[in-house]
Formats: C-alpha cells, structure tokens, sequence
C-alpha cells in the first residue's frame, strides 16, 4: 500500500472526462438512447404527474385521472407562493436542513478521523456501536425519542428535530468518510508531523480539505434527507410557526377532506430546492462515494 | 391471559355503557353539576396562555378557534389562548405521545372524541374535571354530554354531533330507475344491484378502515338488542350470538357484491379519487357516513359548492334483527381541559358552546350543532334529515371504535376489513378479535 | 483500489469463471486502510485527541440513538397503552405474542421477499444503467439528473402521487383504456395478486437512482488503462464489461446489497402510505414495520410497539452481521460487529 496516493482527489482529475465538462463527446447510438428515453420515462412520469396535477382541480382529479390539465389553474400555484406561510415553512426546512448537514459534518468527520487514523482499544467498538445505528430507523424509536425531547425541553423547537436528525445521520456519515480519510497518504501526515505539525493542526490545515469531496456528498445527502424528513418534525413540532414544509402540506387536509390539487402543488414546490440541490452537486456525489465503495 | 386489574376494567366499561345509550337530542336533560372546577395548578388571576389542540387544519375551521380565542380574550383580557392544528389522521398518535409527556408538551384545550378513548386519558390522569355551565346543561342533552363523563364528573364538553347513515345523490339513483330510498336490508341490496348496472354502484373507502367498519356498526346495532350492547360495553367482549350473527348479515350483503370494484383500495376521504370525491362527481351512488358528510363532498365537487341533489337515509332494518330498528349510531366532537390546563380552560369550553358560538361553529364545519339551541341554524337539507332521524330515533350509540376505546376498537376494525374484503371469511373471526384484543401489550 | 497488482488478479480470476457478482471472493483487496492505523500505543496526548475529536459525536448518538433504543428494550417488557409511566410488567409476554402470531410471521416472510426481489431485480438493472450513464456520449448529464429524480423525491410525495395513481379508478388504469391496452379491464394493481409486483415496481423506480450513483462512483474506481489495454487485445465492449468490470465492481456491489438489505428489512414508508395499514397484510406486503406500526401507536399498544421494535432491531442485526461474515468481511472490515483487523 505504500504506494497509494491520495486516491479519491487524484481519481477526479483523471477522470474529469466523467463530468461531461468536455464539449466534444460522441453522439451514442440510437439504441443507447431508445432506452435512455424509455427508463427517464419512466422515472420522471410519477413526478410529472404531481406536478401537473397541481394545475388541475379537484373535480378534473377525480373524473378524468390521466388526463392534462384542463382549463389550466395555475391560480393554486400562485395562491401558494404568495401565501407567507409557504416561505416561513420553506424558512424553517433550510434551517434544519443546513445545520443538520452542518453538524453532521462536524461532528461525523472528526468521529471518521478518529476512527481513521488512530489506533485505540475500543476503536472496533465504536465503529460497531455507529454501524449498529443503521440496524434502528427513526420510525422504529419515535416514541422514546420524543419522550426525550420532552424531558430536554427540545418539543417545539427545530433544535429537537436537528440534534435526532444528526444522531441518525452519523452512522451513514462516518461508513463515507472513514475510507476517504484513511485514503490520505501516511507520508503527508508524516511530512507534517516532521514540520512540527501536531496531528490536531494536521487535522485542521489538511484532512479538512482533502476530504471535501466525501464531506460534500454527505452534506449534500443529509440536506436531502433533512428536507424530506416527516415523522420527526410530526411528532416534534405542534406550533404552526415551527412548522417545516412536509408538515405544511396539512393545512390542505382537513379533518375529513382533502383539497388533492393544493396538495399536489403545495409538494411540487416543496420538491424543488432538494432537486436543484442534488442536482447542482450530482456530479460531486459521486466521487464522494468513491471512497467508500472503493475495494 | 389479562394483565389489567379486572375492577378497573369493569369500571372502564361501566362507564362507557353509559355513553353507550345516548338518550335522543331532543330531551333537554338537566344534569347534576358536578362540583369539581377545572383543576389547575397555575395561578388564578394572572397572565394566562393556552394551547388549544384542533384536528381542523382547514381555513373557516381554524379561523372559528381563533376568532372565538379572540372573543374570550375581549371578555378575559389575562388569558390568551394558541390554536394549533393537528391533521386528523395524525391526531390520536400525537395527543397520545404529547400527553404522555405531560406538562410543556400537553395542550392545555384538545380535541375529543369521548368515550373509551377519552376513557383511557381519564385513568391516566391526564384531563381535569370541567364544571359545565348551566347554558350547557339547558341545551345539551343529557344523552349527548354523557361519552364525556367519567363518574359523574364531566370531562370534556361535546361541540358536535355525526348521525350516521347513507348519503346519496338523488339524480344518480333516479338514473338507476330507483324512486324511493329503501327501508330494508334486502331493498338495499336491490338497489345496490341496479346502482351497480348502471355505473355508480354505492361506494365504501376501505382503504381508511373504519368506513367499512361503519358497515358491521350498523349491523351489529339492528341485530343486537340494547341489552347485548349495554353488555359488550361492561364486559368489552362480544358474547351475545348476536354480534356473530352482525357478521353473517354483514356476509350476506358483501355476498351480493354492492360496492365499487377495488373497494379496500379506495380511500373514503383525503384524496380527489376518495370516494367522497367519486360521490361530488356522481361516480358513485352514495356511501354510509357521518354528518361531516355533506361539507367533505362539497368542497370536492366541480364548483366547491354543496352538491345540490345530496340526499339522506337511516340505516336500513335487518329483518329478525333483536334491535330497535330506528336505533341511531353517532358520534361527537367534543374539547376537553388537559391535567396541566389552568382553570380558564373550563371557561373557554363553556364559552364555545353558548347558542351564538355554536352557531358559528355550525357554520365553520358544516356540522350540527351539540346545543339544541342552536340546531336550528341547520339549513342543508341532508342534514336536517339526518338530524330529524337521530331526533327519532329510540336510542343512539356511539361509534363501537370510539366506544370500545383504541386497542379493541382497532382490533374490531382490522377484523372487520379483514372480513369485508374476503381476507377471512369467517364471521367469528370478528368476534374472536374483540373477545382477544387484550392479549397484545 | 487502483495499484497495479490488484487488477490483473482479479481478471485472472474473472477468467477463471468465477464471475458472481454477489459473494464473490475474486476481488480486490479488502479495506485494508481500517487496520492501517500507525500509532502502536495510545499517549495520554492521544487520548486527549481522541475524546476531543469523537466525543461530541458519540454524545450526540448515545442520547438521541442509543438511548432511545435502550428504551424500547425496556417498554417492550410492559403492557402501555401510552398513557402514563409504565407500571404493568409483563416479562416477555409481548414477545411469546409477537413470535407466535401468524399475521408476524407473514410480516417476516414479506421482508424477505422484498429483499430478495430487490437485490435481484435491482442489481442487474443498476449496473446496466450505470454502465450505460458511464458511457461517454451527448446528453448523459441531463439524462443523469432525470434518472435520481425519484430518489431526491420524499417518500411521502412519492405515496401521495402513487396514491392517485394505482388505484383501480386511478390515472394508470385510465392511460391504459385511453390508450386501449387490455381494452376495458381494469387492472388491479393494489390487490393480492399484483401487489407485490406493483410495490418492486415502485421502490426499483425510487430507489434505483441510489444503486446507479453507487455503482457510477463505484466504476470511477476501475482504472482506465485496463480498458485501454482489453481494447487493444481486441475484447470488444461487452467481454470488457463482464472481464473487468464486473469483478472489479464487486466491492461496490456488495456494499449496494448491504444498504439494500437493510431498506428492505426496515421497509414501512411506501406500503404504508401506497397501500394503507389495513391493506399491507391481505395484499401480501406487509413488513416488520407497518405491523409495529399498526400494532402500536395506531392501537394505542405501545409496549407491544416497542416489543416489535425489538424483534425488528435484532432480526436486522443478524442478518446484518451474517452479511458481514459470509459477503461483507473482506471489504468493510468490522464495520457491523466486531473490532477485529485485518492487515
């Protein structure tokens, strides 16, 4: 292994091809996009279904299921974007979004560096004891978690739906970000420590920015996550003004109806900032998870 | 095996038999006062905040709360009240967790349905004791206000009332070649056959559970005498043949096949393609519902408007059953004062029943009223049948899910759905769910 | 892992015809960086860093993971109704419950099937996209974004729209008769005999995109000089997929299968929401989770919940670990179990 260099970072250049940066990529052949066309058929008819069912009204749902929108009411869409409470839900969803990526990268790459680059008793451990969290989803311990919310006094609170949200993000955070660190050259580390460089300042001056590509991806996948997320802001947040965007979405079910086409816009936009999100870094996340399916 | 203390489980019961036989709407009844006021550990004539907990999430029915939280501020400037809504389906997970965590957690005013659900609040102690007002006692009948009583203490004061029966679209029929809505189980079954034929068959939304279960409800009370369900009610099993006999009945009907195809897959509400839905549009026939209704089909329909030919009738007699046949099931949404609440809790839920609010309230949901004061506002003609039949009838009952409280109600639900949908077609098996319900912990 | 020495070992024994792609043992080196860890013994300097640098994230775990878990060990020994402490000791009742009733053991037996549905048709279907996406050709970033759509989707949206979808009146049925495709019968794809196909349909559509994103980074690894070497020995484009790729690959997809087989045991969103809790058991797409779910808060038996929690949590963990011994070991060095190293 003494040959290993920095693995990730290096694999990026080589292959900056991958990103389809170049302009002059062949044409494929026909047949490679017949089938293209068939599966993005596929997978974007469901979502173009919510979102042109947005532009429909209740009465077009339900009498005609397939069809487009006829007349076109876009007045449900407009009637949500104006609307204040839609951009202090959209408010509260890029809070606990940012810090939970945030926190999550604090504190899951300096678990990964631990785990890494030390040798310990107790290390195998720690690694089973994160691990071990993948075994217990959220939707298995809501009930104890929000007794302890409670007793901490964190119901109510974006701070009680982003510390649960962190915890539960660490294990896939630290299964990415232990490869990629232990990626990192001895050498360099050893050079440092010859500059005089403690391992903290190594720590801080080089692990964080060679590991930006995994840190990326994790960030990215748990804003994702952290936007998506709906029984814990249900169960966490009662106080309208607390709300995040999935819980919005209840003002337009009553307590015996449902108004399906407010619905349907209401999560279309809410969609949105996570798909532009993925979107912007589609290409990163990929060679952040380099790393960690790498042999 | 059972794990509760049988006296507690007795006493469970006895009292949701007495919600059990609600005495109809149209007895004022007076009702001993009980002398306990909401009890609350917060101070009395300070500044005072509440939370109020609503299972409403839509417009008119959030703006009544808020709009009433302002009125009772004018009148008591100290005390401010915070309306949060909670959807429906979501509700009873959430109360159960909130009030579980107690005070900070708990709402101070939350949405009830009353009997053994409220039941199980009550023995954890988790509700305070409200004092009604004599307004209250006048107007509200005796019938009515007892699901939210506990030993002759009130807990909760009823805001509306959901008489059950069939809702129907009197062109759709009239299409089907049917002039006059049907009396018995066999004219139904009839019915249903030409509704069937012609493309609008009647519609259950299985999907939701308890629609269909509404189904074995209404069987269960024609053919199970008020004795045999005062019974079921102590003793929380089903050990009259009657109730199996509900399910053989029920068996018959399925056996005819009445309802629209890929009925348990169809939801009754909270989508466009629910029934509700399929009914605003004249898709279906009609459906076995509560009061609520005619304001769920309307906000559905092509304009949002009532639909103009919506049309009512009771549950039809089954033939031999041991029932009173005009026997009505109903439900009621009530508030009641958590145990954190302050004593201005109690006062607040006075205050949403006087005659003018619940007027109001009427008009918000589009319900009917629990003070008879104010029943006169009623003015959709569906409903006032619906109204006129529950005023008619011998005795009511209480939705057995509601009655029965959550676990026994969920276990009745789940068999009959089970049975419903030809999962298990063996009508004990109904029987057999409730009788064992209490075996899970 | 790129270093020379690796590769041509695995394609000898690709060649060898020891080609699986699950369980295979012919691939490249394991993690070995886990046990690569330089220091011999821990200074108290070293412990300072240590606890500095895990100590808030293990906190953080204990108290919002751990703990919550610890405590529904310990509600699954009582009857709790959810309403006050619980005080109704029970020993294992819920579990003597849990293990002997048959709507459980269907529960189980539907797990499993989805599991292994899903490695199945899943797999296979990933590769060949992330194959075909990998390709240098015009277009292929649009097409990439359009094909994870789902998976950035939230579950909950997903089963709002899928709702409106497959029901019998919904809009499939009503594009198949607007299209005349089987004429007037109306197919359906919720009831017993459709369902389970209906529901691999729909998490190979939502979860598809994270097996192609997997398996991309997973081939951002495989070297471009053993291609350019094959082409030049006259492999044409398909020997080259299934003698380098493939195998070089197995990493990779052993770990998609792991992640896949705790979805699939843990499964609740999409048949709870698609199908609703009274339909999952009839229409033989139940899971572990959607029967904890109905079991326990929805019948307000919480104990009961927990307990099922429990079952759900160790059944997980075995599975996991057996993963991890028979398959896994040689890539995720203890990451499940057990702290022991490999050099």
């Amino acid at each position: 292994m003494t040959t290993a260099s920095l693995e990730a970072p290096r694999a990026k250049k080589n292959r900056s091809a991958q990103g389809g940066s170049k302009p002059k990529d062949p044409w494929g052949s026909p047949a490679v996009y017949f089938i293209a066309l068939v599966v993005v058929a596929l997978t974007v008819a469901p979502v173009a279904y919510i979102v042109l069912g947005g532009f429909r009204d209740n009465s077009q749902i339900t009498v005609d299921p397939a069809g487009f929108p006829s007349p076109w009411r876009p007045e449900t869409y407009a009637h949500i974007l104006q609307s204040s409470s839609f951009w202090h839900q959209f408010l509260n969803s890029t809070i606990a979004a940012l810090f939970t990526a945030v926190l999550v990268i604090a504190l899951g790459l300096s678990a990964s560096y631990v785990l890494a680059r030390y040798k310990f008793r107790g290390r195998g451990l720690m690694f089973g004891l994160f691990a071990a969290g993948l075994m217990f989803p959220i939707t298995v311990a809501i009930t104890p978690l929000f007794i302890l919310l409670n007793n901490l006094h964190l119901t109510n609170s974006l701070i009680g739906v982003i510390l649960p949200q962190v915890a539960f993000g660490l294990p896939t955070t630290i299964i990415i970000l232990v490869p990629f660190l232990q990626a990192i050259p001895e050498e360099i580390e050893e050079a440092a420590a010859v500059d005089g460089c403690s391992r903290l300042r190594f720590y801080f001056k080089m692990v964080l920015p060679l590991s930006l590509p995994g840190v990326l991806t994790t960030g990215i996948l748990t804003f994702v996550a952290s936007w998506n997320s709906y029984l814990l802001p249900l169960f966490v947040l009662s106080d309208t003004n607390s709300f995040t965007l999935p819980l919005g979405v209840q003002q337009f079910r009553g307590v015996h109806g449902s108004d399906t086409a407010a619905v349907l816009a209401f999560t279309s936009l809410s969609m949105i900032p996570a798909l532009l999100f993925f979107t912007a870094f589609e290409r990163r996340i990929v060679g952040g998870l380099q790393g960690a399916v790498k042999g | 095996m059972s794990f509760i203390p049988l006296q507690t489980k007795r006493a469970a019961f006895a009292v949701a038999a007495a919600g059990l036989l609600l005495t109809t709407a149209a007895c004022g009844g007076s009702d001993n006062s009980s002398s306990n006021a909401a009890g609350g550990d917060k101070g009395g004539s300070g500044a005072v905040t509440m939370t109020l907990w609503t299972n409403s999430t839509t417009g008119p029915g959030v703006d009544f709360f808020k709009k009433a939280a302002d009125d009772f501020h004018a009148q008591n400037p100290n005390v401010t009240i915070k309306v949060q809504s909670v959807q429906n389906e979501d509700y009873d997970g959430k109360i159960q967790t909130a009030l579980q965590a107690g005070q900070g957690s708990a709402p101070d005013i939350l949405f009830q349905r009353g009997g053994g659900k409220m039941l199980a609040m009550v023995q954890a102690n988790q509700l305070s004791p409200i004092t009604p007002s004599s307004d209250v006692t006048t107007n509200i009948s005796a019938g009515v206000l007892s699901p939210f009583q506990v030993d002759g203490k009130t807990y909760g004061l009823p805001t509306s009332l959901t008489p059950e029966g069939i809702w129907y679209s009197k062109d759709v029929f009239k299409k089907a070649g049917i002039t006059s809505t049907p009396t018995t189980i066999d004219e139904l079954a009839a019915d249903a056959k030409k509704l069937k034929a012609a493309g609008t068959p009647l519609a259950v939304g299985g999907k939701d559970g308890w629609p269909a279960a509404h189904w074995y409800y209404m069987f269960a009370i024609r053919d199970c005498s008020q004795d045999a369900l005062n019974a079921a009610a102590t003793s929380a099993k089903f050990d009259d043949p009657c109730f199996k006999q509900a399910g053989v009945d029920l068996g018959k009907f399925i056996a005819t096949d009445p309802f629209e195809a890929d009925a348990f897959n169809i939801a009754a509400q909270g989508a466009a393609s629910a029934t509700a839905g399929l009914l605003a549009n004249h898709k279906v026939a009609g459906e076995l519902m509560g009061a609520w209704e005619p304001g769920v089909v309307g906000d559905l329909t092509p304009n949002k408007k009532p639909l103009p030919d919506l049309g009512y009738f009771p549950f039809p007699s089954v033939p031999g059953g041991q029932g009173d046949q005009s026997a009505m099931m109903q439900g009621s949404d009530g508030y009641s004062c958590s145990a954190w609440a302050p004593k201005e809790c109690g006062d607040f839920l006075n205050f949403i029943e006087t005659a003018d609010n619940q007027k109001a309230y009427a008009k918000a949901f589009g319900a009917i009223p629990a003070n008879a004061a104010a029943q006169t506002d009623v003015t959709d003609s569906a409903t006032k049948d619906a109204l006129t039949a529950a005023s008619n009838a011998k005795y009511s009952v209480l939705f057995l899910d509601t009655l029965f409280g959550q676990t026994i109600g969920g276990a009745l639900n789940t068999a009959v759905v089970n049975f419903m949908s030809g999962h298990n077609n063996d009508p004990q098996s109904i029987v057999d769910a409730v009788n064992n319900a209490s075996s899970k912990g | 892992m790129s270093d020379t020495p690796q590769a041509p070992s695995a394609l000898e024994s690709s060649l060898d015809g020891n080609t699986t792609v699950m369980g295979g043992t012919n691939s490249v080196s394991p993690m070995t960086a886990v046990g690569r860890a330089p220091r011999q013994r821990t200074s108290w300097r070293e412990r300072f860093e240590i606890t500095l640098l895990s100590g808030p994230a293990i906190l953080v775990f204990l108290a919002f993971v751990i703990a919550p878990v610890v405590a529904a060990f310990y509600y699954g020994f009582y009857r709790w109704k959810g309403f006050g402490p619980p005080t109704d000791f029970i020993g294992l009742h819920n579990y003597k419950v849990i293990l002997t009733d048959p709507e459980f053991h269907r529960a189980v037996l539907h797990n499993f099937e989805i599991l292994a549905l899903s490695l199945l048709i899943q797999g296979p279907l990933a590769i060949l996209l992330a194959l075909l996406l990998n390709r240098k050709m015009r277009g292929r970033s649009v097409i990439r974004v359009l094909v994870f759509v789902p998976w950035v989707v939230s579950e909950v949206i997903a089963g709002t729209g899928l709702g409106l979808m497959l029901p019998v009146n919904g809009a499939i049925n009503a594009l198949l008769t607007n299209m005349h495709i089987f004429g007037d019968v109306k197919i359906q794809w919720l009831g017993p005999h459709m369902a389970l196909w209906t529901l691999m349909a729909i998490l190979t559509w939502k979860y598809l995109g994270f097996a192609i994103i997997l398996l991309m980074a997973g081939l951002q690894n495989i070297p471009e000089e053993l291609y350019e070497a094959a082409s030049i020995d006259g492999a044409s484009y398909w020997q080259q997929q299934r003698r380098i790729t493939l195998p070089l690959l197995g990493p990779t997809i052993r770990i998609w299968a792991f992640l896949s087989i705790i979805g699939a045991l843990q499964l609740f969103d999409l048949p709870w929401i698609v199908w609703g809790e009274f339909n999952v058991d009839r229409d033989g797409i139940s899971t572990m989770a959607t029967y904890m779910a109905h079991y326990g808060p929805r019948t307000g038996l919480y104990g009961y919940g927990n307990a099922v929690a429990v079952v759900l949590f160790i059944i997980s963990m075995i599975v996991a670990v057996l993963y991890q011994r028979l398959v896994l070991s040689r890539d995720v060095d203890g990451a499940v179990t057990d702290g022991r190293k490999k050099r």
